[in-house]
């Protein structure tokens, strides 16, 4: 007999451009209120998701348009989860440094705002590096109260 | 639709700005020559009335930030309007409201902006 599947899930491959990321967020959007969100929420969510590809596009790819960023959708009956795989340039948890947002409006320039945002929106943000496959994941996660 | 779209027009001293659609890395470029036109040109009073603004990922925030100097060593500022729940929720989030003034519709902003065009 076949075992039970504990949550479902699906899944979305992008190329590695800036043009899909509307595609991806309003994806993200109603992915969240299939899961339970509420709008609020929601949105915040396909924020945190529209920062996380961009951040692959622009930091992993360095803005190259031929890669691919595949996402992954999880529902569960805790929580959203998303993951994002990519085969560019990856990053671990301990090298996440997120800005104070006191002393970013005390000395205001472009940048480093995005992984904030992530961190605020959602209730867990991960950077994991699969050496095997050689692709690193960015895994975002909303509880659902 | 055009992801983003963006209407200027001058009250007074006031440059106010229309983003429609969303900004994000997609569209900031748009939004960010939009902002540095009106600098060139010494309107340094920009409204942004953010009515027709969807969202805004921290790409459009970069954009603002980038200029905001620049508009207030010249007496000028950037000021925000209608901004949509989750709109400000970005913006409040991050603390960007106490940088900023924010109004509830482009006419309060207007008078809080004329005093300081006549001081």
């Amino acid at each position: 007999m076949a075992s039970k599947v504990d949550h479902a899930q699906f899944r979305l491959i992008i190329p590695s451009q800036t043009r899909y990321l509307n595609l991806v967020t309003g994806l993200a959007k109603r992915a969240s209120l299939v899961a339970g969100l509420d709008d609020a929420t929601a949105a915040k969510v396909s924020i945190a998701v529209d920062e996380a590809v961009t951040n692959v596009i622009l930091h992993a790819y360095h803005g190259e348009g031929e890669h691919s960023v595949e996402l992954e959708f999880r529902f569960t009956e805790q929580a959203l989860e998303i993951h994002i795989w990519h085969s560019g340039q990856g990053i671990r948890g301990d090298q996440v440094v997120l800005p104070d947002p006191k002393e970013y409006i005390k000395h205001p320039r472009k940048g480093g705002l995005g992984l904030l945002l992530m961190s605020r929106f959602m209730d867990e943000v991960q950077f994991k590096a699969d050496e095997a496959s050689g692709r690193n994941e960015c895994c975002l996660i909303k509880k659902i109260s | 639709m055009a992801d983003l779209s963006i209407a200027v027009r001058q009250v007074g001293d006031v440059a106010v700005l229309l983003p429609a659609g969303f900004i994000n890395a997609h569209t900031v470029r748009h939004f960010e020559e939009a902002l540095e036109r009106l600098v060139q040109d010494g309107r340094y009073t920009i409204l942004l009335n953010c009515k027709d603004l969807s969202y805004i990922s921290s790409a459009g925030l970069g954009a603002i930030m980038g200029l905001i100097e620049t508009v207030r060593e010249h007496d000028g500022d950037i000021l925000l309007s209608n901004l949509q729940e989750n709109v400000f929720t970005i913006f409040d989030t991050l603390g960007f409201t106490q940088l900023y003034r924010v109004f509830g519709d482009e006419d309060q902003a207007l008078a809080a902006a004329a005093p300081e065009q006549k001081g």
